[in-house]
């Protein structure tokens, strides 16, 4: 797949922007917000799952010995609740993924939800940085696309 | 002459165009897979840090049934290896798409010039 960087690399050509044409820039420009737009995306989608490891996590955080053998309500759906309570709040189940559930007891948990937090704020810190490089490139492009528009012979 | 190259004209655009939607819909069964690798590799890591005796759980609708740490490693190892050769015919696929592509646009272009020239011949013609 093609890709652009302002840093070079060994597998990749340079090209010096000033010797394309305005259609090549233009077209250059548009791939470019092309990526930018799924950046985005992805920024949004990893945010929020961040935050639901956040908030399990957090969740967590309120488990301690008091907590054996309170009221809870149990949600059925999303507008039905039945009354339970608490037994066993030494262990819970994670959703690790494709339909697989792990007992773990609550420090594992915890280390868990906070390895996943510490992993997604990863991964948004890897797209801002290529986001931030691939606009700059942008930028250098439209300003380019405007010297050469004024060079144009004024019709 | 002119109508004929016409006909060719938008004869190779029609295909052109069906190529292009085919290597849009490969791109996105590839990111499919992509996901869907990514997925159970974090799943694997995750089955991998249990200790052998963790308890594993597999939601089948409703309900989760316990399974054998063992077997779900498997499992997800299996679906791996399915899914890194689905990876590998998908991109082939996509090679393929790719380069038909490239034809077609050279095609199109040669189609195109040919027209051009008709045209003004027939204009001086004319």
């Amino acid at each position: 797949m093609a890709q652009i960087s302002s840093t070079e690399q060994p597998h990749m050509k340079q090209i010096d922007l000033s010797t394309l044409s305005i259609q090549q820039l233009s077209t250059l420009k548009q791939q470019l917000d092309q990526e930018l737009d799924v950046f985005k995306d992805s920024l949004t989608s990893l945010k929020g799952a961040q935050q639901k490891f956040q908030n399990s996590h957090e969740t967590l955080e309120s488990f301690n010995d008091e907590i054996e053998g309170k009221d809870i309500l149990v949600p059925l759906s999303g507008s039905i609740y039945v009354p339970g309570k608490l037994v066993d709040t030494s262990s819970v189940i994670i959703d690790i993924g494709t339909k697989y559930y792990v007992e773990k007891d609550l420090p594992a948990a915890k280390d868990y939800f906070q390895r996943k937090t510490k992993f997604v704020s990863e991964q948004m810190e890897k797209i801002q940085y290529l986001g931030l490089e691939k606009s700059k490139i942008r930028d250098a492009i439209i300003e380019i696309i405007q010297i050469k528009l004024n060079q144009q012979p004024q019709a | 002459m002119t109508e004929d190259l016409q006909r060719k004209f938008q004869n190779e655009l029609t295909n052109f165009k069906s190529n292009q939607k085919e290597l849009h819909k490969t791109i996105q069964a590839r990111k499919l897979l992509d996901s869907q690798l990514n997925e159970n590799t974090v799943v694997k890591e995750e089955l991998n840090l249990l200790p052998p005796d963790g308890k594993v759980y597999k939601s089948v609708g409703p309900v989760l049934i316990k399974t054998e740490l063992v077997e779900a490693k498997q499992n997800v190892n299996k679906r791996i290896d399915y899914i890194n050769k689905e990876l590998k015919k998908v991109d082939e696929l996509i090679a393929s798409l790719e380069k038909k592509m490239d034809g077609h646009t050279e095609s199109l272009q040669k189609l195109q010039h040919q027209l051009q020239q008709a045209q003004v011949k027939a204009a001086l013609h004319a």
